[in-house]
């Protein structure tokens, strides 16, 4: 069996974003593994650990994508394709992309994150399953193979979940609750140095081009209420909202 | 020609629905407007729909997988014509539109809270980095767009009545619902909900959410709780506001004893007014509120529901 995960680097959450010619300027920004791709990296080792075979990352981007790759590498994914591409691509283009490598790979299934941290976007996963013409099971919390052919799983909907079975291949999101992802080990870093990282450069068109990026943060008031007297600032904070911010 | 999917729960058109109606209107400089409604008692739906348009195609697939969505989208856009397709934001929706958009070779704008159009392109607009940053998109036609929820006035209803045309759709391979398990709904939708109030992990223990529930339906409001405290299997996931969760935007955020994770405030950062009790005076929370108590949850929340109360009586 093999078991493929397709990663993506992105800001960590916690960094200051800034914007720079009406673009989010990602200098001097600490950049991660996308939270929601790392439960798709620890699946994929689970699905491997449990079942036997080997398993790949494929990931589309620039070429500060290597850490995210060396990564998912140190903690425990045996090789990595790495498609160079510069600048915007938007979803649906990174699936065409994606679909030819991870077609001629054949992998029994696909696992990616329900949705990326600098995009907000939830299509990647359900894109790349149209460019196979696999099944989709998007925001998956548990999945369980049933042979080499079919897997039951269970997936959140707008409202509320569903227990599903899927043939194989498939492609499948992450949600949380699916995994804990462990961390990298010295040793697993130190090996994951030697492991096959193969570049592919990719030049491909973007059908969404990206005019202007800012960030509004709303001014927000800021009013302190002192909580020593928990009943008067109780009533206070009432009084307010009732007749400054007229919300109650 | 614009193609709208309209949302139904098997009995009536969603309010989604009637936002995406209006979506399709603002760029009604493209051509004219079709429908179409997809799944389970599609031909009941079609005739409310057909209030709003003058053609709804039904297309009778059955229970919901993104697979039926995408090909019986595809399907209506073809024998429309349909150049732009609009659907309601939302997880299901967000997953089958990815698929529809490959199928047609078109631009994807997801989850936008306006659109328009030069005639050759939509421009959207939309949040991205985690709800941080405000992004305008072009694509050129075909485009597949999506309107996040409560973004857009409710369309009215036509001058004339539509027709409802029956659509076949041949059906794709697709997974097997074995079991669907839905949430307990009581109270307001968080969702939908004017005002929030939400519960964090600094409230100790599950049995104190009863304060929370207390004061949330005082003022109307639905609750919502933290990653930690879902995680800790002390509030349903159903309630959970943040990254992996559901995004609010109400005109009040009560935040109790919430720290402000980054992932959480991606759910909840576009609130109208933000207020924040917490004991921690350097909580993240507190950067992002309007109003804010440094206090004992414990002590603040009974006042709390008290004077909102008195407010009410």
């Amino acid at each position: 069996m093999k078991f493929v995960a397709v990663i993506r680097q992105v800001p960590d959450g916690e960094s200051r974003l800034k914007i720079e010619g009406g673009k989010v300027d990602l200098g001097g920004v600490t950049m991660i593994l996308d939270q929601m791709d790392e439960w798709a990296v620890e699946e994929v080792i689970r699905l491997q650990e449990k079942h036997g075979g080997e398993s790949v990352v494929v990931a589309l981007g620039p070429e500060r994508f290597e850490e995210a790759i060396r990564t998912a590498l140190a903690m425990g994914i045996d090789r990595a394709i790495h498609l160079v591409a510069e600048g915007y691509l938007d979803p649906i283009s990174q699936a065409e992309a994606l679909a030819e490598v991870i077609r001629a790979e054949a992998p029994t299934l696909v696992f990616t994150g329900g949705q990326q941290a600098d995009w907000d976007s939830q299509a990647l996963g359900p894109a790349l399953a149209e460019a196979l013409s696999w099944p989709v099971v998007s925001w998956t919390t548990q999945i369980e193979l049933e042979g080499e052919t079919q897997a039951k799983a269970k997936h959140d909907l707008d409202e509320g979940a569903e227990v599903v079975r899927v043939g194989l291949p498939a492609v499948f999101t992450s949600q949380q609750g699916l995994n804990e992802p462990r961390y990298p080990t010295l040793p697993g870093i130190m090996k994951a140095k030697r492991k096959e990282l193969k570049k592919v450069p990719v030049s491909a068109s973007s059908k969404v081009e990206i005019l202007e990026q800012t960030i509004q943060e709303k001014s927000r008031l800021n009013k302190m209420i002192d909580g020593k007297d928990p009943v008067a600032a109780a009533h206070e904070l009432v009084r307010l909202l009732h007749e400054e911010a007229k919300v109650i | 020609m614009i193609l709208v999917v309209l949302e139904h729960d098997g009995q009536r058109l969603r309010k989604g629905a009637l936002e995406a109606i209006s979506r399709a209107r603002q760029i009604g400089a493209l051509g004219a407007i079709a429908g179409v409604v997809i799944g389970e008692n599609t031909q009941a739906v079609a005739q409310e729909a057909a209030q709003y348009l003058p053609t709804v195609y039904a297309a009778e697939v059955g229970s919901y997988t993104p697979e039926k969505w995408a090909e019986a989208a595809y399907a209506a856009a073809q024998k429309s014509g349909a150049k732009v397709v609009v659907a309601t934001g939302g997880r299901q929706s967000r997953t089958w539109t990815a698929r529809l958009a490959y199928k047609m070779k078109a631009g994807l704008l997801e989850d936008t809270l306006e659109t328009s159009t030069d005639g050759q392109h939509i421009i959207g607009v939309r949040y991205s980095f985690l709800n941080r940053v405000t992004e305008k998109q072009k694509a050129a036609l075909p485009v597949v767009f999506t309107a996040k929820p409560n973004t857009t006035p409710l369309a009215e209803p036509a001058d004339s009545s539509g027709v409802v045309e029956a659509l076949e759709v041949s059906l794709p391979p697709t997974v097997e619902v074995l079991e669907r398990l839905s949430e307990q709904k009581k109270g307001v939708s968080l969702t939908e909900a004017t005002v929030v109030v939400t519960g964090g992990r600094g409230l100790g223990n599950p049995e104190a959410f009863a304060g929370v529930e207390e004061l949330a339906s005082t003022l109307g409001a639905a609750v919502g709780a933290t990653r930690a405290v879902v995680d800790a299997g002390w509030r349903p996931y159903s309630e959970q506001v943040g990254q992996t969760g559901k995004t609010v935007q109400p005109n009040l955020y009560i935040a109790l004893a919430v720290s402000g994770a980054v992932q959480h405030q991606a759910g909840m950062n576009k609130s109208k007014y933000i207020v924040a009790v917490n004991k921690d005076a350097e909580a993240p929370i507190f950067k992002i509120a309007d109003y804010g108590i440094v206090g004992d949850v414990h002590q603040v929340l009974p006042a709390l529901i008290d004077a909102a109360k008195k407010l009410k009586d």
